[in-house]
């Protein structure tokens, strides 16, 4: 890309956001969400072949129509409320089309069918900025509106989302694809407690973004896009072979790592509601996405795959590309249980 | 679908008691359900009848001759149900929708996940009956209006396939082409259950591998990538195969780096390299402009992993063509 135009776009996409998150006035909220949807166009095509530009459009399509039901809902409820504020209640019919939309943009199940797609056609640093901080203004916007929104139609679509991405991610071995999925099950995760308790919702996002992180950063650092390139990573990398089980582990929710944390205090929030069913269900549909990370951890960590290079010693080659907070990221996403007590504080 | 061949047959002129073309099957894209029409036989008159029945004796010995429209053949009485069609063609696609979701649940293309990682050659086309030639299509100039022919049939002892015909580059007298002389064999797109798209997912694999059998002709290896864009379908990955002709098989291996990118037939500057995980399908071209028969016999054609092969793209970007590309 341009470094002139870097700068700039990177500025646009950040304020984009900012705005949405710290604006009242709805029309100023759909605004910031055009300005970072338009800034970040090109961070997706960053890379110049048919598939990117394929995976931007799909992107755009997408998060267009999007703003276009958002546009039409904030408009609906000013005819109804007379209101601008995000603050204010919203009435049912523009309160369900803004949830409509705002799935929509956060990728969450019956929408989800552009997630993977986009993901797959882009680099994988473009890929971390769509799973983490695209999800921001939109649930900046949901945590604004929350006492409007219809529960149940909620929970549909957080249950909805957590068997579609543990069902579509079950037979990938295109390694985006499986983060795609995994991303529309943890927005499904996150939505279930946004009526009940929002800052459960902030927590399990800001847990989710410190995992969604590390995986990418890590995957960058090995090259790695497939399930078979993932497998090599012990002739290439040996020291961070055997870290990405706990890495994975931690984005399955396994226990005692710290991606548990979140899951645990969503199953609590929704048992403290007298909701038994619907957490026994996700927790169950989880286990899927849980057993496609274990696959990965077993070809990648748990066994020597073979391979097919010539070199066997490649990992006494110096690796030359940076490795940016990769080491207290794997510590924060693995060992923040322990000191559950002092974040619950905070949550 | 069932109703608009239904139509087609009942207005057929030959009614030698033939079925709709093949061609008409890739335009209308599913397969029919054989049914026939429950029309009743028209009674003819007795002064007909007897007239008839001095033809049918003066007849004997010859071949039947064209027939009414409405008078089926005596020997097939095709058992036609609308219905019955189109049940079947819903529960065959239920049938497919549940088998994807069994494989689903097995692994990669209903395989467990170690298979398919652990697999370093696939035969991913063979042809060893006629069901293998339906996943092709052959087409040539003439459908602009140009003079080659093409054919594919199953080759001696059904072990190949034998693409054969004659190759004409004279122009379409249509005022507006000025070139022409091509022939071509594409493979048809997958297609799982309610005739949705599928895709090949050939990310470990690094080389295409062919058995052929050819005439000495250089022929054009095209690899298309699955979209859902229409504008994205004139875009292809190409490499040449040259065929050495005479009596013995030819092994023809083709790094998917070496193919190069082109867009409406023409190469582009900017290029890049082919990805494997959406692979949608694969054809050959000749248009090498040299008038007369052609064939070419081809035995298989899979992918496989050349360890010894680690170039990624063969191919480099100029920053005098493409200087955007360098900033």
């Amino acid at each position: 890309m341009n470094p002139l135009a870097q700068p700039i776009i990177y500025t646009t996409m950040i304020t984009g956001t900012l705005i949405t998150t710290l604006s009242s006035h709805w029309f100023l909220a759909w605004v910031g969400l055009e300005m970072n949807m338009l800034a970040f166009i090109p961070i997706l095509m960053k890379k110049t072949n048919p598939r990117s530009t394929e995976a931007a459009i799909k992107y755009f399509l997408m998060q267009s129509t999007a703003s276009m039901v958002l546009m039409m809902a904030i408009i609906s409820n000013n005819l109804l409320s007379g209101c601008w504020t995000t603050t204010s209640y919203i009435n049912q019919p523009p309160s369900l089309m803004m949830m409509t939309a705002l799935a929509m943009k956060l990728g969450m199940a019956p929408f989800h069918f552009w997630v993977p797609e986009v993901t797959q056609g882009t680099p994988l640093t473009s890929g971390l900025l769509l799973l983490t901080w695209q999800k921001l203004a939109p649930i900046s916007i949901m945590y604004q509106i929350h006492p409007s929104i219809n529960i149940h139609i909620l929970l549909t679509l957080s249950t909805l989302s957590t068997a579609m991405g543990s069902w579509g991610g079950l037979n990938q071995t295109q390694l985006r694809k499986i983060l795609g999925y995994s991303s529309i099950t943890h927005m499904g995760w996150m939505m279930m407690t946004l009526v009940y308790n929002p800052m459960t919702t902030i927590f399990y996002l800001t847990i989710y973004i410190i995992l969604t992180t590390t995986m990418f950063l890590t995957l960058n650092l090995s090259s790695s896009t497939t399930t078979l390139m993932l497998s090599r990573t012990w002739n290439k990398s040996t020291h961070l072979a055997p870290l990405m089980a706990p890495i994975l582990m931690s984005l399955g929710g396994l226990p005692p790592l710290t991606g548990f944390l979140p899951k645990w205090i969503i199953i609590q929030e929704l048992t403290m509601n007298n909701s038994f069913l619907i957490p026994s269900i996700m927790t169950i549909m989880t286990l899927l996405n849980l057993y496609f990370y274990m696959r990965l951890i077993y070809t990648t960590s748990l066994t020597l795959f073979p391979t097919s290079n010539n070199t066997k010693m490649t990992w006494q080659l110096e690796n030359t590309k940076p490795m940016p907070l990769i080491p207290p990221l794997i510590i924060t996403s693995t060992l923040l249980l322990p000191i559950s007590p002092l974040l619950l504080t905070f949550h | 679908m069932a109703l608009f061949h239904k139509v087609l047959r009942g207005t057929y002129i030959l009614r030698k008691c033939s079925k709709p073309t093949s061609a008409l099957h890739p335009l209308l894209g599913i397969r029919f359900a054989d049914y026939s029409s429950s029309l009743q036989k028209p009674v003819a008159s007795p002064g007909k009848a007897s007239s008839q029945r001095k033809t049918e004796g003066g007849l004997q010995g010859h071949h039947q001759k064209e027939a009414a429209l409405d008078i089926t053949c005596p020997e097939e009485k095709p058992d036609v149900s609308f219905d019955k069609a189109i049940r079947d063609e819903a529960m065959d696609h239920f049938r497919r929708l549940k088998d994807e979701i069994v494989n689903h649940w097995k692994g990669p293309e209903g395989r467990p996940l170690q298979e398919a990682l652990l697999e370093q050659a696939k035969v991913v086309w063979q042809f060893r009956g006629k069901e293998d030639l339906d996943k092709w299509r052959v087409t040539s100039d003439k459908t602009i209006g140009g003079r080659s022919e093409v054919f594919l049939k199953m080759g001696k002892n059904n072990q190949s396939a034998l693409l054969y015909g004659t190759l004409s580059s004279e122009a379409p007298q249509d005022g507006e082409s000025a070139r022409s002389g091509y022939c071509a064999m594409i493979s048809r797109i997958p297609r799982g259950a309610f005739e949705r798209k599928l895709s090949y997912d050939w990310s470990q694999f690094n080389t295409l591998y062919l058995r052929v059998r050819g005439d000495g002709r250089p022929w054009m290896v095209n690899i298309k990538e699955d979209t859902d864009f229409l504008q994205r379908t004139n875009q292809m990955y190409s490499y040449f195969m040259f065929t050495r002709g005479g009596p013995y098989w030819q092994e023809v291996k083709i790094p998917f780096s070496k193919f190069f990118f082109s867009n409406r037939g023409r190469i582009r500057d900017v290029q890049h390299e082919l990805l494997l995980d959406k692979i949608s399908s694969i054809g050959f071209t000749l248009a090498d402009k040299v008038d007369g028969p052609f064939f070419l016999e081809i035995d298989f054609i899979g992918v496989f992993t050349d360890p010894a092969h680690t170039e990624e793209f063969a191919y480099e970007n100029s920053p005098e063509l493409n200087p955007r590309l360098f900033k």
